[in-house]
């Protein structure tokens, strides 16, 4: 090769030879950006560096970075693997390293959501890039052209002669520069630029394939490092001591009992109230009993859990916020209404839901003397919280560096970088001049993390004489729900970004349309969504209240609900069978797939509405429909409803997807199932508590969740469909399709129809004895 | 000074005696298995064996753990090279049946509830060798909590339970 050759928009060089090894580093062409080049004070990863992306070894092995984390689906460690090792026709298990999720060792930027579908192109792109690259290289040591060559497990074969790709790299130090745009420490992060030739889908040999997760054995053989056992030489062990209520101020520190807790230290900052201890024992009971002797302001601005549907339709305000509207709105829906025999107009509310890690939040953080800035933590988006943390201590980006480590799932919480703890181990960390781990309480974690929008829909749709959907009209209402504030900051009074507001998209108070309207054999057609505030956040002298924020198929899955209970009361309506209803008012082939793929595997039996049965058990089928990132599902649950007592029990989940490509079948089947197990939890046990002060629920006795006694049996269908040609999203949707299902089956089989969640005991019985 | 035996090991241990032992075995013996979920006794993260019964590990007090055994997740493989008297350079090598259950199962989601789950299954299948599903929802549901997993990896878990019951079977007739 020349030492500068074009590889389609990318460019590859030869930085020198070398006596040992030998490499290919793909980095990055940054677009030109102030003072970015700069070396910070620490060693953040220039995204510039050669090095930050894929490197080919003499030894034939593959190194990856990405700058997402792995957040408990496997993806970052199986999946993106497999693509990687697909456009380079290399083997899985030639890519011997994953370095992920640190911002000081990964180049991108850019969060743990929609991974498949929004992080995917770029490593598959990146992958193309790189695969070229070795064509070009073997071209010219082969002397056979690039479009005469053959790969096959990372040995390219041209003109009877073979050449590994370590073989290509050895003794010589090769960068490929790959074009791409955006801001790394944005919430998505850098998008590679540019078209290389993909592999065509019908050359695949590694996706597609199970590959095993490769954290797995260290997590269950106890050697995974998880954030919770990340310990630094001098660290203290922190608790924190909340404000009594989501508006409170300091009055008073409770005085530290030095008699009993020599060792320990009291840090105030504004409304930032913790205690560290050299042990954790000891920072537990010494924060208690501070804690017992704090006083604070006392504040009511809640509406309180009994009375938020109430709030939401009379008291909030929904016009601040632009309305959104669908797409796909057409025709006359008032006069086609009108028009129509039978008619249906119905309110739905769903509660607001907790993220609930089974593990708190924590974080470690060191605040070094330098003014160099360590944070230890658990994110989705290292980049975002590290920006964020910048801003917070008036700090140049590049002096901070987040670590990622394995630890308990949280579903979306900290996509926009905050889990929630980080902020307030900086914050005590700079204090003390020591590094601290801030561990939050069961009690924090339910009572200061954010929560899943609360929403009510209004809808009106009616049917004709021949059992067709003549219109559908559905009104949205959803507060804010990307609150990405480090709260720690907000108590002590530092520098964070703006509450949603009503300014801007992403982080303002308006609602989308996040769920795609799937009938389109409906005439008319009139979807909208309002937003307004996050309850009591404006009237919190402490600008907090019920701060919001997105979990697993946010948004969609508040809109999903109330649709698909509407589209099976209208089948009812209709006299048809709710999955033939659906099927008969679908045009999109692959819709229909999934609905026909859940019938044939459910046992569901076509039948109309039958009236509900009076005493002991009845049982239902019901059924549900999504088109979410890209994948296409439905879920059919079958369900017994004890007519004493109201209680349900589901004893059948089935559950079809069709993703496109299926990338790794068996870890999708594992992240459905568990999202199906999400699902009957939030149909059946979920519900925030709170007060007009502030959050009730407190422990897993007061936010319950499901547990294996409430397993019902799963049933899995993948639906490969390798001529789609893109990777749907696998792991939300599914905690979202139990519910409307399950609502579903209690009409089918008790003639009642459940419009809230969650479908308690005592809320079934309700509707049976109304 | 409270003596404990840990995974086999006497270990003395200078914590104030109503420490609860999770602090001890993550902080002072850095057995990290374990994991801290609630300090409640409402989720079994923090699970641990002590004389062979699970026993949550986050209100259990050090000083109620003296003079007892505790097997860790990380005591898994000794415990079954010790019951099956393996000779040490096989033990050294080998995973406890429910640890490759586990993996041969891709049981974890995020993984953090595992370490109870493990340590329940062990529990359980040193009692019964092959439960049946309700036999197991039953030992995941009864006790002093539920054992949670917000991932919702419980069918996961139920196969793997049985796959490590056949294996414990198989390798004890053999
Ligand atoms: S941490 Fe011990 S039971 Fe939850
Ligand atoms: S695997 Fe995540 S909590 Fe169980």
């Amino acid at each position: 090769m020349s030492d500068r050759t074009k590889v389609l928009g990318a460019a590859l060089s030869r930085r020198g030879f070398v006596k040992t090894g030998g490499v290919l580093l793909a980095g990055f062409a940054l677009p030109k950006v102030e003072g970015q080049q700069k070396p910070g004070l620490v060693d953040a990863l220039n995204p510039g560096r050669p090095e930050s992306w894929i490197e080919i070894h003499a030894d034939n092995t593959i190194l990856i970075r990405t700058g997402r984390s792995d957040f408990g689906q496997g993806t970052i460690f199986t999946a993106y693997r497999q693509i990687v090792a697909e456009e380079l026709s290399a083997r899985f298990e030639a890519i011997a390293t994953v370095v992920s999720g640190d911002t000081d060792r990964t180049p991108d930027g850019g969060g743990t959501f929609d991974l498949l579908s929004h992080g995917m192109p770029n490593v598959r792109k990146a992958g193309a890039y790189v695969y070229q690259a070795l064509l070009s290289l073997a071209s010219d040591r082969l002397g056979v052209p690039k479009d005469q060559l053959t790969v096959e497990d990372g040995v390219v074969s041209g003109g009877g002669r073979s050449v590994s790709y370590g073989d290509l790299v050895k003794n010589q130090t090769l960068n490929l520069t790959i074009p791409v745009k955006g801001d790394i420490s944005s919430m998505f992060g850098l998008t590679v630029e540019g078209d290389p030739p993909l592999k065509p889908v019908s050359q695949y040999t590694v996706v597609g394939k199970s590959f095993p997760n490769s954290v797995t054995v260290s997590k269950v053989t106890a050697k995974e490092t998880w954030v919770t056992d990340v310990r630094l030489p001098g660290m203290l062990h922190a608790r924190m001591v909340h404000p009594r209520t989501l508006g409170s101020k300091l009055i008073s520190v409770g005085a530290l009992d030095k008699n009993r807790f020599p060792n320990s230290q009291v840090v105030v900052k504004g409304n930032l109230v913790g205690v560290v201890a050299p042990t954790e024992w000891e920072a537990i009971k010494a924060a208690q009993q501070v804690a017992s002797a704090t006083t604070w302001s006392d504040w009511k601005g809640l509406p309180g859990d009994q009375r938020l549907f109430q709030f939401l339709k009379e008291d909030a305000d929904w016009k601040k916020a632009p309305v959104a509207t669908a797409r796909t709105n057409r025709g006359d829906v008032p006069s086609a209404i009108a028009a129509s025999s039978k008619k249906l107009s119905a309110t739905y509310q769903l509660p607001f839901l907790k993220h609930a890690p089974i593990g708190p939040t924590m974080a470690v953080a060191d605040v070094r003397s330098d003014g160099a800035v360590y944070v230890y933590t658990h994110t989705q988006n290292p980049q975002a919280l590290r920006s964020g943390i910048a801003l917070m201590l008036a700090t140049p980006v590049d002096h901070v560096v987040v670590r990622t480590f394995a630890g308990a799932g949280h579903y979306g919480r900290s996509n926009g970088g905050n889990a929630g703890a980080e902020d307030e181990a900086v914050i005590l960390s700079q204090a003390l001049g020591k590094p601290v781990r801030v561990q939050w309480t069961r009690q924090d974690d339910l009572q200061w993390s954010t929560q899943s929008s609360a929403a009510i829909s209004e809808v009106e749709l009616g049917v004709d004489a021949k059992g067709a959907l003549t219109a559908y009209k559905i009104n949205h209402f959803m507060p804010a729900m990307q609150d990405d504030r480090l709260v720690g900051a907000i108590l002590a009074g530092l520098p964070t970004i703006p509450a949603p507001n009503e300014i801007g998209s992403l982080f303002g108070i308006a609602n989308s349309m996040h769920d795609p309207w799937v009938y389109e054999a409906t005439p008319a057609v009139l979807e909208s969504s309002f937003g307004t505030m996050q309850i009591g956040q404006s009237s919190s002298p402490l600008n907090v209240g019920l701060r919001d924020h997105s979990l697993r198929t946010p948004g969609q899955y508040q809109q999903n609900f109330p649709r698909e209970v509407a589209i099976t009361e209208a089948a009812v309506l209709a006299g048809v069978d709710p999955l033939q209803f659906r099927i008969q008012h679908a045009r999109e082939k692959r819709v229909i797939g999934v609905l026909e793929s859940v019938r044939q595997n459910s046992g569901w039996e076509t039948r109309t509405h039958r009236p509900g049965a009076g005493e002991g058990v009845s049982r239902g089928q019901g059924v549900s429909v999504m088109f979410r990132s890209g994948t296409y599902w439905a879920c059919v649950a079958q369900i017994a409803v004890n007519m004493t007592s109201g209680a349900i029990k589901v004893e059948k989940i089935t559950v079809a997807v069709d993703p496109g490509i299926v990338i790794n079948p068996a870890q999708l089947k594992r992240q459905v199932e568990g999202g199906a197990v999400m699902g009957v939890s939030i149909a059946l046990l979920e519900e925030l508590r709170f007060d007009e002060s502030g959050v009730t629920s407190a422990d897993w006795r007061s936010y319950p969740i499901a547990t294996m006694a409430d397993l019902p049996e799963i049933k899995v269908v993948l639906i490969n469909r390798p001529e789609v040609g893109s990777y749907g999203q696998g792991s939300e949707a599914a905690n979202a399709l139990a519910a409307p299902a399950i609502a579903g089956a209690l009409l089918d089989a008790t003639g009642k129809v459940a419009r809230r969640l969650p479908m308690k005991p005592d809320y079934v019985q309700s509707l049976l004895r109304a | 000074m409270t003596t404990v035996t840990v995974n086999g090991v006497r270990r003395e241990i200078q914590a104030p005696t109503d420490t609860p032992l999770l602090y001890v075995l993550r902080n002072d013996l850095e057995l990290t298995g374990p994991q801290f979920g609630c300090g409640l006794a409402q989720c079994g993260a923090c699970s641990v064996l002590l004389n062979g019964k699970e026993v949550r590990s986050c209100i259990m007090t050090l000083g109620s753990a003296a003079g007892k055994e505790v097997t860790t997740l990380e005591g898994l493989p000794a415990r079954w090279a010790k019951q099956k008297g393996l000779p040490d350079e096989e033990a050294a090598k080998t995973l406890h049946p429910v640890q490759e259950a586990w993996i041969e199962e891709q049981t974890p989601l995020c993984g953090f509830c595992q370490n109870g789950m493990m340590i329940k299954a062990t529990e359980l299948l040193e009692r019964v060798s092959s439960p049946t599903v309700t036999e197991i929802k039953d030992a995941f549901t009864s006790g002093v909590s539920p054992h949670l997993c917000r991932c919702g990896s419980y069918t996961a878990i139920i196969q793997a339970v049985q796959r490590a019951g056949a294996a414990m079977a198989k390798r004890s007739q053999a």
